[in-house]
C-alpha cells in the first residue's frame, strides 16, 4: 500500500447543510456563483435575440446563444431558489446518541485541525499567497511586450520562488534558470516557435 | 487482408522506418506533455522536418508523433492535472486522483497498457473494415452528427458531481463561450465587443490551460497544497488486480472510441467523455469512479487511442479529415503529391498499408518506451510543490502563446485560470464546461445544417432512424442517473417523515 505524508488536497466548501448544531447551509459563494451564471444567461439571451434567433424560418446566429442563455437563466434561478430555501430551512433536530457523536467529531476536528499547511502558511497567508500569484502572473503578462515572453516568465518563476515561497536566493535563481533553459530548449530550439522578444529584444 | 498485411509489413519493417517511427513516438510524447501543444500543433510544427523524407517514412513519423502526443498528454493530466490536450481532460478526474493517492505509476502504466491494447484491437479493425466503414460513415449526415453530439453532452450527468443541474448549466456555459466570434455558417460576429482579437473566438486550448493548469495551481495554494507523494517503488507497479479491472473498460472504450473516431469531426475528446460516462453506468466499480478508479483511466485512454486510429479511416478512404490532426496530415499527403480518397488504396497500397501497419510498431514502441518509465515519471511528484508550480505556470503560459502565436491567448488563459480557481473552490465542475466548449462548434454546425435539411424543422432528427436512435439513447443517458436519484430522495424523505411521526407519538 502506498504511503503519503501530510494532508491531501482539501475539499471545496460543501453546498449541502452540515449536520449538527453548527449548520450553516449553502454558502454565500454558491449564491454569488449561481447569480453570476444567471447574469451570463441574461446576457446571452439578450445577445442572441439581437443576432436573430429564427430569421427566414431557419436557425439563426442567435439561436444557440438565446436558447442556451434562457436555459442557463432558468437553471440558475431554480438553483438560487433551492439554495435560498435551504439556507432558510431550520436545521433538523439531532438528538440522543447522534448529537453526542456529532459534537465529539466536531471537537475532535477542532483539536486536530492544523494551523499551518504543508507550505507553512496559515489560512490568511494562503489567501494572500493566492492573490499574490494572481498579481505576479498579471504583471508578468503585462511585461511581455517590454521584455519578451521568456524573460517575463523567468522573472515570474524567480518572483514566486524568492518572494512568495521564501526560497534561498541561490535556489530561486537556480529554479528560474532551469525553467528558462527548459523553455528555451523545447520551444525555441526544438520546436522553433517564434516567441515574442519584446522591445528590449534580449531573449 | 493477409496480402495487405504482408505488404504493410514489408513496407513498415525497415530500419529507416522503424527508427523514424521511434523518433516520432518519443518526440510526440514530449510534446504531448506540454500544456497547449496537442497532437495537432505537434504534427504541424514537425511537418517541415519530414519534408525531405520518403513519403511513407514521413507519414509514419508524423503518425508516431500523433499517438505519442496522445500518451504524453495523459502523463501531464495524471501527474499534475494539466491536460496537454482536450482528449486528456477526463484523465484529470481519476488519473490525477490516483496520483494523489500514491498510485501515479499504476495510473501511467494502465494508461499505456490500455492505449496499447486499444491500438491492437482497432488496428485489426482498421485492416479488416477500413473501406466499408468509411462508406457507412459517409451516410452520417448532419442530423446524425447532431444526435451524436447531444448524446455526448448527455454523458455530463456521469461526471457532473453531486449537483447535476449545475453540471448541465456549466456545459451550457461552455457552449455559450464557444459562440464567441464569427458564427459558424454565418457572417455575424457574436459577443466580440468590437475586439479584433475575439473575432476568432476563444481558443479552447487556452481556456483549458487556464482552467486546469493555472486554476489548479491557485486552488492548491489556497487549499494548503499537498505534500510530495513518497510512494514506495513497488507500489508504483501494476498489480494483477489492477490489470484484471482494467480489461473490460479497455475493451468497451476501444469499441466506443473506434465507432466515434470514424465519424468525421466527432474526435477523440467526445470519445473519451462518452467512454467515461459509459463506465459510470455499467462498471461493477462505478461507485469508485471519480475517486481514483482504474476504470476511470483505462476506458477513456482506450477510447482516445481508438478514436485517434479510427480517424484515419475517413482521412485515407474518403479524403475527409477525421480530426484536427488528420486534417494537418491530409496537408502532408498533398505536399507529398498524394491524393487521399477512394483511389488511394488502389494507387498507393504499399503506402497505405505500410502506414497502418506502422501503427502497431509505433504503439509497441510507445509501450516499451513508457511502461518502464511510468514509475520514473511518477517520481516527479516527489518534487516539492513549491518548486513545481512556478515551472508549471511558466510552461503552461508559453504553451498558451504557442497555440496562436498571439499574446491575447495569454490573457485568455489568465482569465480562464482565475475562473478555474473560483470554479474549483466553489464546486462548479470544470469538465462539463470544457466538453461544452469543445463540442459547441460541432453542435452549432450540425444544428444549422439540420435546420437547412429540414427547412426549419429541427424534428427531422427524429424522422431518420439512426439519428432518432441516438436521440433516444441520449434522453435515456440523461434521465438514467437522475430518475433513480429522485426516487431515492423521495424514499429517504418519506422514511424521515415516518420516523418523526413515530418519535412524536
Amino acid at each position: 500500500m502506498s504511503t503519503t505524508s501530510g494532508p491531501g488536497p482539501s475539499t471545496p466548501p460543501t453546498t449541502e447543510p452540515q449536520v449538527g448544531g453548527g449548520r450553516t447551509g449553502p454558502g454565500r459563494s454558491d449564491l454569488v456563483g449561481t447569480g453570476v451564471l444567471a447574469v451570463i444567461g441574461v446576457g446571452a439571451l439578450i445577445g442572441g435575440a439581437h443576432y436573430g434567433v429564427w430569421p427566414d424560418g431557419a436557425v439563426g446566429a442567435g439561436f444557440l446563444p438565446a436558447v442556451l442563455g434562457g436555459f442557463v437563466l432558468v437553471a440558475s434561478v431554480v438553483d438560487l431558489v433551492r439554495l435560498t430555501a435551504a439556507r432558510r430551512r431550520p436545521p433538523a433536530p439531532v438528538t440522543g446518541a447522534e448529537a453526542i457523536a456529532v459534537e465529539a467529531a466536531h471537537r475532535s476536528a477542532e483539536a486536530t485541525a492544523p494551523e499551518k499547511d504543508v507550505f507553512g502558511r496559515t489560512e490568511s497567508q494562503r489567501s494572500r499567497a493566492t492573490l499574490l500569484i494572481f498579481v505576479v502572473i498579471g504583471v508578468a503578462l503585462a511585461l511581455v511586450p517590454l521584455v519578451g515572453l521568456l524573460l517575463a516568465l523567468t522573472l515570474l518563476v524567480f518572483s514566486l520562488l524568492f518572494f512568495l515561497e521564501r526560497k534561498p536566493l541561490v535556489a530561486a535563481v537556480g529554479g528560474a534558470v532551469v525553467s528558462l533553459a527548459v523553455a528555451w530548449s523545447v520551444f525555441v530550439l526544438l520546436l522553433a516557435i517564434p516567441l515574442p522578444r519584446g522591445l528590449l529584444d534580449i531573449l | 487482408m493477409i496480402d495487405n498485411l504482408a505488404l504493410g509489413l514489408q513496407t513498415a519493417v525497415t530500419p529507416q522506418n522503424l527508427f523514424w517511427c521511434f523518433v516520432g513516438v518519443a518526440l510526440g510524447t514530449v510534446i504531448g506533455m506540454l500544456p497547449g501543444l496537442g497532437s495537432t500543433t505537434g504534427v504541424a510544427l514537425l511537418l517541415p522536418v519530414t519534408l525531405s523524407f520518403e513519403p511513407v517514412t514521413a507519414l509514419i513519423t508524423l503518425a508516431g508523433i500523433y499517438y505519442g502526443c496522445q500518451y504524453g498528454s495523459s502523463i501531464s493530466s495524471i501527474l499534475i492535472s494539466t491536460p496537454g490536450d482536450s482528449s486528456s481532460v477526463v484523465l484529470t478526474l481519476d488519473g490525477y486522483q490516483m496520483a494523489r493517492n500514491g498510485r501515479a505509476g499504476i495510473a501511467l502504466a494502465i494508461s499505456a497498457l490500455a492505449s496499447f491494447c486499444s491500438a491492437m484491437i482497432t488496428l485489426v479493425a482498421l485492416l479488416a473494415v477500413a473501406q466499408p466503414v468509411a462508406d457507412a460513415a459517409v451516410r452520417f449526415g448532419p442530423p446524425e452528427m447532431l444526435a451524436i453530439v447531444l448524446l455526448g453532452l448527455a454523458t455530463i450527468v456521469s461526471f457532473a458531481g453531486s449537483n447535476v443541474l449545475r453540471g448541465i448549466t456549466m456545459a451550457a456555459v461552455g457552449i455559450l463561450l464557444s459562440t464567441v466570434g464569427i458564427a459558424s455558417g454565418f457572417t455575424t460576429a457574436r459577443f466580440t465587443f468590437d475586439s479584433i482579437n475575439l473575432l476568432g473566438g476563444l481558443d479552447f486550448v487556452a481556456v483549458l490551460i487556464g482552467i486546469f493548469a493555472i486554476g489548479e495551481v491557485l486552488h492548491q495554494i489556497s487549499s494548503g497544497g499537498a505534500a510530495p507523494i513518497r510512494a514506495r517503488f513497488r507500489d508504483l507497479l501494476v498489480s494483477r488486480e489492477d490489470l484484471r479491472r482494467a480489461g473490460p473498460p479497455t475493451l468497451r472504450g476501444a469499441v466506443l472510441g473506434f465507432v466515434l473516431g470514424v465519424l468525421p469531426g466527432a474526435g477523440a475528446t467526445l470519445a473519451t467523455f462518452m467512454s467515461y460516462g459509459l463506465e459510470k453506468q455499467v462498471s461493477k466499480h462505478r461507485d469508485e469512479i471519480g475517486k481514483g478508479a482504474v476504470e476511470g483511466v483505462a476506458a477513456p485512454e482506450a477510447a482516445n487511442n481508438a478514436a485517434a486510429n479510427a480517424s484515419f479511416i475517413p482521412t485515407l478512404a474518403l479524403g475527409i479529415p477525421g480530426s484536427g490532426t488528420t486534417a494537418v496530415l491530409l496537408g502532408a499527403f498533398v505536399v507529398f503529391g498524394l491524393q487521399p480518397g477512394p483511389l488511394l488504396f488502389e494507387q498507393q497500397p504499399a503506402l497505405v498499408w505500410g502506414l497502418l501497419v506502422s501503427f502497431f510498431f509505433g504503439n509497441l514502441l510507445l509501450l516499451v518506451l513508457n511502461l518502464p518509465l511510468a514509475p520514473v515519471f511518477a517520481q516527479a511528484l516527489r518534487v516539492p510543490y513549491s518548486f513545481l508550480y512556478p515551472f508549471v505556470l511558466a510552461i503552461s503560459l508559453i504553451g498558451a502563446f504557442a497555440i496562436g502565436n498571439n499574446t491575447f491567448t495569454l490573457w485568455v488563459a489568465f482569465v480562464a485560470g482565475v475562473l478555474g480557481y473560483f470554479m474549483k473552490r466553489f464546486d462548479f465542475p470544470a469538465a462539463p464546461l470544457v466538453l461544452g466548449l469543445v463540442l459547441g462548434p460541432l453542435l452549432e454546425r450540425s444544428l444549422v445544417q439540420t435546420s437547412e435539411i429540414g427547412r426549419g424543422n429541427l424534428f427531422v432528427v427524429f424522422e431518420r432512424p439512426l439519428s432518432a436512435t441516438f436521440m433516444v439513447i441520449a434522453l435515456l443517458a440523461l434521465l438514467a442517473p437522475i430518475v433513480p436519484a429522485v426516487l431515492r430522495r423521495r424514499r429517504a424523505a418519506a422514511a424521515v417523515a415516518s420516523r418523526r411521526e413515530t418519535v412524536s407519538h
